[in-house]
């Protein structure tokens, strides 16, 4: 292999290769690069046998080839390069990276051994704007379980609907559910991936996609894999087998109490308790008036604090308490500025949705408080 | 067969295992399992397919020969991605979910640990000395944390301080199963803390403890003395009492008298209801007595139960003359009788009380505050004498020794003069006064 890149082109591309490099890795393998230089591009790839990412640059090809080097020192170089052009050759079993005043070689791998990542795309399930992708799946994804006890949770829910799709994930003690509308579903095969039950950790991956233009997303059943790709970028994470939980039977469908109010302030003001919450597992309480909500918590040995914080309720004045993690939470992964929250007694979930927008909604369970 | 297939998945791993390095075996082996064995081709699942590639990269051959060694054969191997959880895992996920909508989630089903089922308010006994302990306990159960709290259980051993604190925890299982309960001893809670600080897992001991809503901790004495013990219970404590949670302690005496406690805590002991149970008395033992032939559906004649009550002294040590008494029973194949009660108490007391002379001599010595070397000495002071005698008679009466014997053991003395030491106290007996008095102590000091 034989080639010329442009520093700041790799330089753009290879922080997204990191987010797989584990420092604590397992195999030494998987701690180092695939540099593959063909058709006009160099492609790079890593893996943690959980999620792939592989990226494409523009590059000038003097002769085709592949080689396997050590992810870190090999980011670190590229990183500290300045912008020019820069050569990488690789002999037999070493790679050298030339570029204005430096010149650097690497003790390289037998490529052979790295793992494929995919061998091919599969379906196309759909096309999507990446601004969707990354606003409204990062109100649905923070709420999936990382705890790998219960596969199933782990997973987000992507739901085959009319005009586009359902977004589902919890972690049993929250719930966040999302309708999005999006033209160019693949709508062949009716029954087929009608339900996907997607990794989480591969859709946060998505979410940082930054180029301009839209994602496809592909499956492979054979495989068990999804494929998020744009035109340099291409991300390989799994489809978990398993059964999503039926959620529909806890989304609650009447309510006593609707409050509207803004979230900045809710989130200050939740921030704020929180600090005399953390010992006592992080519970803050919220009562409801007529034209405010009182968020207040109290530690014994510490002391107590509470916040007023404006808002219009409709229907009766009640209390309720949550876990302000999972509040604060839901504050930092929404944009919206007008809230409402919802709920029928304090040990009903408390439902939060957007003012002018009902395709969406989050759930938190309560804590159970003495008064 | 799919237990089959795992069964022979683990074995030939355990081969494998040992040919490859820890890190490979880890990363790749770990999540494989075998789907199917047909004519000549191994089908094995992983979860990715990364790693099935890898796997098929460069273990291959390892993997076969394991697999051909196993299977005394020369099979293909045919690496898939196939997740092996999806039967088992919905099922439970749907539980968890459920359990979300009626707002406590990750509930363990299922026997509550560390608690004996048979342990209920239905099968304790109860008479005037436990009637409070009783009362208390159960309103505790049905109001949990709005009552008295802490509930502190204090009395002797075997008087059912354990019993009642698990029928609490059994209580309020059943009625609200999602409830978190911990029914801990303290020891045990002592060994926790110990393990959480030397694996610096303190913050998980603490949120295990600290979102318990009934945290049960039988034999709180023994914490007395345990600095950093006691500080984590007094936390621990605060908080429970601060979120409504009960706890429910028990301890051989109240909390004013368990020594080395930190003074905040044994007020906050004391701080809820203090219950003190008593020594059954005999009513409450025969009932006990007629409550356990149940349990072991054995017809007991109340007038044996009346005849164990009478002679057992704590409650614990009735089960085991019962149960001695329902074995002879059965081996006998016949009702029980006086004679085997008299039999049970007989070997009760061979057991427990062996008697050496040297225990006498130190009880008089103690009693009197002498010592043996006095008593065994040439020395004539009345005080001395006195004790001299009452050895004398002692020995004779509860070892029935020779008159020799008892000379040769206080400093060599003829048998006469031990004769009529014996006589002398014996004499004195007869007529109450102060001498008996002293007898009944020293007595008291050797049986305990």
């Amino acid at each position: 292999m034989h080639i010329q890149v442009l520093s700041e082109n790799l330089q753009k591309r290879i922080s997204l290769i990191q987010h797989v490099i584990s420092s604590k890795s397992q195999l030494p393998i998987l701690q180092h690069i695939l540099l593959e230089g063909k058709e006009g591009r160099l492609l790079l790839s890593a893996t943690d046998l959980d999620v792939g990412i592989q990226v494409a640059i523009p590059a000038k090809i003097l002769t085709e080839g592949s080689t396997l080097v050590s992810a870190r020192q090999f980011i670190e170089l590229i990183n500290s390069l300045p912008s020019d052009k820069v050569e990488l050759k690789s002999n037999e079993n070493s790679l050298e990276v030339s570029s204005l005043h430096s010149k650097s070689t690497f003790q390289t791998l037998i490529k052979e051994e790295f793992p494929t990542l995919y061998d091919a795309l599969g379906d196309t399930i759909t096309t999507i704007d990446k601004d969707i992708l990354q606003k409204e799946f990062t109100k649905v994804i923070f709420a999936a379980s990382t705890d790998n006890a219960r596969p199933a949770l782990t997973g987000v829910l992507l739901k085959r609907e009319e005009n586009g799709f359902l977004l589902v994930a919890t972690d049993a003690f929250r719930l966040s559910l999302k309708h999005i509308v999006t033209e160019g579903v693949n709508s062949q095969d009716p029954g087929k991936y009608e339900k996907l039950l997607v990794q989480s950790r591969v859709l946060r991956e998505a979410v940082t996609l930054k180029d301009e233009g839209n994602v496809i997303i592909h499956v492979s059943s054979k495989n068990n894999q999804i494929i998020f790709a744009d035109t340099n970028t291409t991300i390989i994470g799994r489809l978990i087998d398993a059964e999503f939980p039926l959620y529909d039977d806890i989304l609650p469908s009447e309510h006593s109490l609707r409050f509207v109010f803004n979230r900045e302030e809710m989130h200050k003001a939740v921030k704020i308790s929180g600090i005399f919450a953390r010992e006592t597992d992080n519970i803050v309480r919220f009562s409801f008036l007529k034209d405010k909500v009182v968020v207040s918590a109290n530690t014994a040995a510490v002391g107590s604090n509470m916040v007023e914080v404006e808002g219009v309720l409709e229907g009766e004045e009640n209390e309720i308490a949550f876990n302000a993690k999972y509040l604060l939470d839901f504050f930092t992964h929404v944009e919206e500025e007008e809230l409402v929250f919802e709920m029928q007694g304090p040990l009903n979930p408390g439902v939060f949705k957007f003012k002018s927008d009902d395709s969406y909604m989050h759930i938190i369970m309560p804590v159970r408080v003495q008064s | 067969m799919e237990k089959d297939l795992n069964t022979a998945w683990k074995t030939i791993l355990s081969t494998i295992e040992t040919k490859v390095s820890r890190v490979n075996y880890l990363t790749l082996f770990r999540q494989t399992h075998l789907v199917s064995v047909e004519e000549n081709i191994v089908t094995i699942g992983t979860t990715s397919p990364m790693i099935a590639d890898m796997l098929q990269k460069r273990f291959y051959n390892e993997i076969k020969k394991s697999v051909d060694d196993y299977y005394q054969g020369d099979y293909q191997l045919n690496l898939v991605t196939k997740s092996i959880e999806k039967k088992n895992v919905s099922k439970n996920d749907k539980e968890t979910l459920l359990t979300f909508a009626q707002e406590k989630p990750l509930i363990q089903l299922g026997h509550l640990p560390r608690v004996r089922s048979e342990f209920t308010f239905d099968t304790l006994a109860v008479s005037s000395s436990n009637q409070l302990a009783f009362v208390s306990a159960q309103t505790v159960a049905k109001n949990l944390g709005t009552s008295y709290n802490p509930l502190f259980i204090y009395g002797p051993v075997g008087v059912g301080k354990t019993h009642l604190m698990h029928a609490i925890a059994n209580f309020t299982y059943q009625q609200s199963p999602e409830k978190k309960i911990i029914y801990i001893t303290s020891e045990e809670f002592t060994n926790e803390v110990v393990e959480a600080i030397r694996n610096t897992e303190t913050s998980k001991m603490k949120k295990r403890f600290r979102s318990a809503s009934l945290l049960v901790i039988d034999d709180i004495q023994f914490i007395a003395g345990k600095d950093r013990v006691q500080e984590e219970l007094f936390h621990t404590f605060n908080i429970l009492i601060d979120n409504g949670s009960q706890i429910v302690l028990s301890s051989d005496r109240p909390p004013s008298e368990i020594k080395k406690l930190e003074k905040r805590l044994s007020s906050r002991f004391a701080g809820g209801l203090t219950v003190d149970i008593e020594s059954p008395d005999f009513e409450l033992k025969t009932a006990i007595l007629l409550k356990k032939a149940d349990k072991y559906q054995f017809d007991l004649p109340i007038e044996i139960a009346k005849a164990l009550a009478e002679k057992a002294s704590d409650a614990r040590s009735l089960e085991g003359l019962l149960l001695r008494i329902i074995t002879e029973s059965k081996t006998k194949e016949q009702k029980a009788t006086l004679a085997m009660v008299d039999n049970a108490l007989g070997i009760e007391k061979q057991e427990s009380k062996r008697l050496y002379p040297e225990d006498i001599i130190k009880n008089v010595c103690f009693f009197y505050n002498i010592k043996p070397t006095q008593l065994k000495g040439p020395k004539r002071d009345a005080g001395i004498v006195k004790a001299r005698q009452i050895t004398m008679y002692l020995l004779k009466k509860e070892l029935e020794l020779t008159y020799v014997e008892i000379g040769n053991m206080l400093g060599g003395r003829d048998h006469t003069t031990v004769m009529h030491g014996v006589l002398k106290v014996e004499n004195m007996l007869k007529t109450p006064n102060k001498i008996s008095v002293d007898i009944m102590g020293i007595t008291k000091g050797i049986f305990g």
